[in-house]
């Protein structure tokens, strides 16, 4: 059983035309897969479509054998990490060591010491331990990126999503990204990442997922 | 139905205006059912207003029943040992509500269904500091930008995995505070961006501004109005 098969996937926005039709692939919980595809062709929908945010017209979704459907976001959440296409949209506490906390208060984490050892961790390895009692809003556009990318790498997920996670990020940062891929990778943790720098997907992927309006090919 | 933005905005006031005189329960219905034939003539998609107003049922019934409980007067319908809790004037009061509300939100959706942009042209037609019009306008957009933030910012909640139906009360409430307080900042920054980009395009750069929007009140704008403030007459008469 692959961690997610996708099976004849419809889609489209209400009022326009079919943006994919009856696109099925799989992905294993260990796989590197790269998403790659011109400007609206679908790719950050086909991810929302892949934790349940949005609903197919057509076709399933199943997460390790289970359809999509019929499980909650937050189930969808505590298996599969998702940083945000705008970080905006994924920061949401009052202070950054909030938001790195904020699955160990809330979400299925346990908390205790593996928390402070990943928050430090993670808020270390992305030089955010200076912003730690700043507010997320205050922060600039790389800063926010790498707090996004801190938060999710921080969580025992079993898979991750990452919709361009490079984007604003200076050479040094990316670097750090970068370590954190191959440190999933040493891990043995699979992940799914959206990017429009094919040389930055050839070294940290396994395989290339071309989407466009006519289906999904692995290149 | 074509018509002058300003013909909408007359009306609404016209009809909200006469929702807050009218007192009887019966003139109050008639009210509700012309401004419901008016969202019709207009094009307003009422079955999707509808069920969004069915979000807000709850919080009608516990206001009617504020209002019928602490009414008195006429026949009482139910009592606890001597305290009359609810009477039929309170019952009428309880409902009459519920019908203003509801026409003041029908009502206010003959604007709502009309492009934002008309609103404004109406508005400074009607001789309103343009300034002022393009206001109303951003913060027409404000209450989308706000609820898609809160939307966006539940999804991230529960995407950390915080399951919103199983933790307690407390907690919950909690959370949807740690939510609210960024969801209005976010909403407020892209608001901000929004009137930063009109100023960098000139706006308020000159104190006359023209417009290739030439509004003009034609016959069926004059009748339509002139029809509703003969029929609001009659059921307020």
């Amino acid at each position: 059983m692959s961690f997610y098969t996708i099976n004849s996937l419809t889609f489209s926005y209400a009022g326009t035309d079919k943006l994919f039709q009856n696109i099925s692939f799989d992905i294993e919980a260990n796989q590197h897969i790269g998403l790659v595809g011109p400007n609206g062709c679908g790719k950050t929908t086909l991810v929302k479509l892949m934790l349940g945010i949005l609903k197919p017209q057509g076709g399933e979704i199943y997460l390790e054998g289970n359809n999509i459907k019929d499980i909650s976001l937050s189930d969808v959440g505590k298996k599969v990490g998702y940083v945000f296409q705008n970080p905006d949209k994924q920061l949401f506490c009052p202070t950054v060591l909030e938001q790195m906390r904020f699955s160990f208060a809330y979400g299925s984490c346990n908390p205790g010491e593996a928390e402070h050892d990943n928050t430090d961790y993670y808020l270390k390895a992305f030089d955010l331990m200076q912003y730690k009692s700043l507010s997320p809003m205050k922060l600039s556009r790389g800063e926010k990126q790498r707090l996004a990318l801190a938060s999710v790498l921080s969580r025992d997920v079993k898979f991750l999503i990452l919709d361009e996670p490079s984007t604003g990020l200076d050479i040094l940062r990316k670097k750090q990204l970068e370590n954190c891929l191959m440190a999933l990778k040493q891990e043995g943790k699979g992940y799914m990442m959206i990017s429009h720098e094919t040389k930055f997907l050839d070294r940290y992927v396994d395989r290339i997922l071309k989407l466009h309006a006519e289906g999904v090919e692995y290149a | 139905m074509k018509i002058d933005p300003r013909t909408r905005i007359i009306l609404v006031f016209l009809i909200s205006s006469a929702a807050v005189v009218i007192k009887e329960l019966i003139s109050l219905l008639f009210l509700l059912l012309l401004t419901l034939i008016l969202c019709r003539m207009f094009s307003v998609h009422l079955s999707g207003s509808i069920r969004k107003l069915r979000k807000l049922l709850y919080f009608f019934i516990v206001l009617a029943l504020i209002q019928s409980i602490f009414t008195p007067g006429g026949e009482t319908l139910i009592a606890a040992g001597g305290l009359r809790i609810l009477t039929v004037s309170g019952l009428e009061i309880g409902i009459s509500i519920i019908i203003r509300i509801s026409v003041i939100i029908f009502s206010a959706l003959l604007i709502a269904s009309a492009p934002a942009m008309d609103v404004v042209y109406g508005l400074i037609a009607m001789k309103l500091p343009y300034e002022i019009a393009f206001m109303v306008l951003l913060s027409i957009k404000f209450l989308p930008l706000f609820r898609e933030e809160f939307a966006d910012s539940i999804i991230a909640v529960q995407l950390a995995g915080a399951d919103l139906a199983r933790i307690p009360l407390k907690q919950k409430l909690s959370l949807y505070s740690y939510v609210l307080t960024p969801s209005v900042v976010k909403a407020l920054n892209r608001a901000e961006y929004i009137s930063l980009s009109m100023e960098c395009r000139g706006f308020r750069a000159f104190p006359c501004r023209t417009s290739y929007c030439r509004l003009r009140m034609g016959k069926a704008d004059y009748l339509t109005i002139l029809a509703v403030f003969t029929l609001i007459v009659i059921i307020t008469i």
